[in-house]
């Protein structure tokens, strides 16, 4: 069987060259269309396995759902909706080794669109298993300022809680506190909105930015009972006993139930009526109150003596703490006597102290205290912030 | 039938051999035949390339309609599906396309050196055929050996019909063979730099030229249909600290061995396949693909086909070292016996996997033992392809641009210079005679190596210099002067220094007669009119050859100052030189024989 072309090219070599350009610009269209119609049949059976996917996605079954992606792939090895999915079910299979992978697949991704923010905040959570702060961060904000397909302000604000619980949960208050901030003067007016941001700024310790959310959603709906709840606690954490026990004296109004209101509402009172150096109050009551506070003090101090089998008749100083206590107590003592004289305007501060180091030093020992004690020691913890 | 390239159907007449050819007479003033050459090249670049994608849409609607889209293990298809296909394609080569066994490579060889550049136009649609049901069904084999054939035959045809000189046609299959690799590979300048390596066997700067243009079209072609997604995707590789080349040296240590494993494996068995009864021949594709079916079906179908998704994944720490290392191993098996049965299909896609799962598996395990080691498990499996490459298929240069072009990062081109290099040392220290060489001297053909040219010492005019003559004349002395100046020697020749520059010969007798015939008074330079060539001491011997019959001295000088004479080549110094070096390298038998 012979193939030998037939010789019909004539000898001239313009007439050659034409005749291979036609021969060339025929087998390009034929080529164009073959690879057309076998592009558009990959294509239908991509669409087919990335649904079984997505449906695998849904289910949580990730293994099934990458064989899936990757075989979507193979028919449609460009799809960057198929290599996105994929990488997200990498990601998420929680198998360390397919991090890489799934990295892999979205830096490809990014590459082609750097603006892309479902890429850029799939990466992010991709750096978020790697537990880097840095490439998250990068990335949550590329995808907050990214282009988003839909409802991108809602997204925006996902992403930034996104980063902000990350942050969080990694120890970095700092930059989750500014990333906060960012977040407060851009939240939606919803009180779901603002509730979220308050829990965040609790956690993030900024108890006075968590009380500000928590007023703005009451500011919204002013009968949310886990707002008041919220406040209160809040301003109890700031200690700003006033507004909490305004605010929890309203949650517990409005919510009888709530058992941990009416808990810190009985503490704050305690500390409403106990603190010394609450303002607006004259001077015998003052006074009464630190006498109330210094004998306070003695019981506690007692208690935790027998509590911890320590005889403070005989100890001494070298050989238990709450001996050292127990003498400064005692120095103090006689000083009760002058409360009242004029001259003596250090002396209130000096039997508070006193108290303030037994109710501190005593948690060490004798574990949180209850009732007036718990009350003095936030007292003392208020005080100390303050003059710092 | 034998398997065999010895078995390409005898030539088909060649197209007329004058020179200029019927075309070129036409042409005289518009073309030549170079320019003409290089405009082929080009065209022989767009239609291997269109070959090419249709190609590779054949062995993917294969796999699809054969295997599904992404092969389950425990499947029956697995099991079934090589095996019937290599069925279908034993009677195919059988009857109906008896010319495709064998390597592509050395097919389109031994038509630049055996067969005046012919590649039977049946062959390139057999392979296309007959590879792409192997491979598409999950044969060991990859794409780009066929595709290297495919591009050589179109080529081939194609100067076959344009009657262009034997001279050029010889070029053709090679020009077509870079266009159908780089097609294949998508990858311009390895494709280049291996047909130089491995199909033309010496660098040619003549077609350096056309090579490039083909393989440079073709791959526009590819990536216009195709796109330009490379073969994988490359995760981030690095290397930071000059101390973790010991563990690529080890890695390329490791590869060394398992190329010289795969190439015995090879050399052991096909010549015991080929000597089996003719009827087996049935059977032996059916046979591999059963085997490699049972390999896939108990959980390992990564080794189907060319394996390039397996070998992405490996890239970004898919697997584990063992399983990386078994992959290693059962491709070696599976590729062995799926190229010694006769199945159409390359090696080259078999070899980036073995060496990729083994680059992973070393690199895994060496940073278990050493977790200080930087390199991520991609960077390993990168330079374990390069490996292997350089190992097993023997071209060192190739196997670094490859790797190179592939990954597009110049970061690890130092760990892929120190593992190819180990690994080529090592390979060539175990296995003497490289794959493709072997392959060819199994069929009975002796074609040419650039591995053996690098070998060979060439022999230059210093080898053969003898000592500056005693006595040298002036050109500008007197006849009788220079006379007086000889009467005591016994040289029958002497040199004459020519003036301002040149040198010149002239014998005692013709001396003596013009002394006699009275021109005692005429300067050497009046009665010396020709001058004599030199040479110099660095060029080849064989450029001495030249002169030696024509003249019983020729001087070699100093390039910096020709007037300085380094030393004297005769005839008899040449000659002697060639023998003592004839004596010196009888080749090794063992050499010639089938391993």
């Amino acid at each position: 069987m012979s193939w030998s072309f037939p010789k019909l090219v004539p000898r001239s070599a313009p007439v050659i060259l034409l005749i291979l350009t036609l021969a060339a610009a025929t087998g390009f269209a034929a080529v164009s269309h073959l690879v057309a119609r076998f592009t558009a049949n990959q294509q239908s059976r991509g669409r087919k396995l990335y649904a079984e996917g997505l449906a695998e996605t849904r289910a949580n079954d990730y293994d099934d759902a990458i064989n899936a992606f990757r075989a979507a792939l193979t028919c449609d090895p460009t799809n960057s909706q198929y290599q996105l999915s994929l990488a997200r079910a990498l990601r998420d299979s929680n198998d360390p080794r397919r991090l890489d992978e799934a990295e892999s697949y979205l830096i490809a991704l990014w590459q082609r669109a750097p603006q892309d923010a479902a890429v850029n905040l799939a990466l992010a959570r991709v750096a978020t298993h790697r537990g880097s702060i840095e490439d998250a961060t990068r990335y949550y904000h590329n995808a907050m300022y990214g282009v988003w397909n839909s409802d991108p302000e809602a997204n925006r604000s996902k992403a930034r809680i996104e980063l902000i619980q990350f942050l969080l949960e990694h120890g970095a208050s700092d930059k989750a506190a500014s990333e906060l901030m960012a977040l407060a003067t851009a939240l939606p007016p919803t009180p779901a909105a603002h509730l979220q941001a308050a829990e965040l700024f609790a956690q993030a310790h900024d108890y006075a930015a968590e009380l500000a959310q928590y007023e703005e959603v009451l500011r919204l709906d002013p009968a949310n009972s886990a707002a008041l709840a919220g406040a209160g606690n809040a301003a109890y954490r700031a200690g700003d006993y006033i507004t909490a026990h305004r605010d929890l004296q309203a949650a517990a109004n409005a919510n009888p139930q709530d058992a941990d209101s009416r808990l810190l509402l009985a503490t704050t009172d305690l500390i409403l009526r106990n603190n010394p150096f609450q303002s607006h109050i004259s001077d015998p009551e003052r006074n009464r109150r630190i006498t109330a506070a210094f004998t306070q003090a003695e019981k506690r101090l007692v208690e935790c003596a027998q509590k911890s089998s320590v005889d403070l008749k005989t100890a001494t100083p070298t050989t238990s703490s709450l001996a050292t206590l127990q003498s400064l107590w005692t120095e103090a003592k006689p000083d009760l006597a002058h409360l009242r004289s004029p001259t003596e305007t250090d002396l209130p501060d000096a039997i508070m102290d006193v108290v303030f180091q037994i109710e501190q030093q005593t948690v060490a020992t004798c574990g949180a205290p209850q009732g007036l004690d718990l009350a003095l020691l936030l007292s003392s913890q208020k005080r100390e912030a303050a003059s710092q | 039938m034998s398997n065999s390239s010895t078995n390409h159907p005898a030539p088909a007449p060649v197209a007329p051999l004058q020179a200029p050819s019927r075309l070129f007479s036409t042409l005289e003033g518009v073309f030549n035949e170079e320019l003409f050459f290089l405009i082929l090249s080009v065209f022989i670049g767009i239609f291997s390339g269109l070959a090419v994608v249709c190609f590779r849409l054949a062995i993917d609607w294969t796999h699809l309609a054969l295997l599904g889209p992404l092969p389950q293990t425990h499947s029956w298809r697995l099991f079934a599906v090589p095996a019937l296909a290599g069925l279908v394609v034993a009677a195919l080569v059988i009857h109906v396309f008896p010319g495709i066994r064998g390597s592509g490579v050395n097919q389109t060889k031994a038509a630049l050196y055996i067969f005046n550049g012919f590649v039977p136009f049946r062959t390139a649609i057999g392979k296309f055929i007959c590879a792409a049901i192997a491979i598409g069904s999950g044969q060991s084999l990859g794409p780009e050996d066929p595709s290297l054939q495919i591009g050589a035959g179109i080529a081939s045809a194609l100067g076959r019909q344009l009657e262009i000189s034997r001279e050029k046609l010889r070029l053709m299959a090679p020009v077509g063979a870079a266009a159908g690799l780089a097609a294949a590979f998508n990858a311009p300048i390895s494709a280049v730099l291996f047909v130089i390596e491995e199909v033309i066997g010496r660098w040619s700067a003549g077609i350096l030229g056309s090579v490039v243009l083909s393989a440079v079209s073709s791959v526009v072609i590819v990536r216009w249909f195709l796109g330009s997604e490379p073969l994988f995707r490359i995760p981030i590789t690095t290397f930071k600290r000059p101390t973790e080349l010991i563990a690529y040296a080890v890695l390329g240590i490791v590869g060394g061995l398992a190329s010289v494993g795969f190439a015995k494996s090879i050399a052991y068995l096909r010549p015991r396949l080929n000597s089996l009864p003719p009827w087996t021949q049935y059977f032996q594709p059916a046979l591999a693909g059963l085997l490699i079916g049972l390999i896939a079906f108990l959980g390992a179908p990564q080794i189907m086909g060319a394996g390039y998704d397996s070998m992405d994944q490996a890239m970004h720490g898919q697997y584990a070292w063992k399983m990386l290392a078994l992959l290693a191993v059962l491709k070696i098996v599976a590729t062995t016996f799926s190229f010694v049965s006769g199945t159409p299909g390359g090696m080259f896609a078999p070899t980036l996997f073995i060496g990729a799962m083994l680059g992973g598996a070393v690199g895994d395990l060496e940073r278990h033992f050493f977790p200080q080691l930087t390199g991520s498990t991609g960077t390993y499996v990168l330079v374990g392809m390069g490996v292997l490459f350089a190992g097993f298929l023997r071209a060192p240069m190739t196997s670094v641009f490859m790797v190179l072009e592939v990954s597009g990062n110049y970061e690890i081109v130092v760990p892929v210079i120190v593992a190819n290099t180990f690994s080529y040392v090592i390979s060539r220290s175990l296995q003497t005679v490289p794959i493709f060489d072997m392959l060819t001297r199994q069929d009975g053909l002796i074609l040419p190596s650039l591995e053996e040219d690098r070998e060979e010492a060439i022999l230059r005019v210093e080898d053969a210099m003898l000592p500056a003559p005693a006595i040298i004349l002036n050109a500008e002395d007197y006849v009788d002067a220079n006379a007086r100046r000889v009467q005591d020697s016994t040289d029958s020749h002497y040199l004459v220094r020519m003036h301002p520059s040149g040198w010149n010969i002239i014998g005692r007798d013709q001396l003596q007669r013009l002394f006699r015939e009275g021109k005692g008074e005429h300067t050497l330079a009046s009665v010396l009119p020709q001058s004599l060539p030199s040479l110099y001491p660095d060029l080849p011997l064989d450029s001495a050859l030249r002169y030696v019959n024509d003249y019983p001295l020729v001087p070699v000088v100093n390039r910096a100052n020709s007037r300085k004479l380094e030393g004297v080549v005769s005839r008899d110094s040449v000659f002697k030189k060639y023998g003592s070096r004839r004596t010196e390298e009888v080749p090794n038998a063992a050499d010639w024989v089938d391993p």
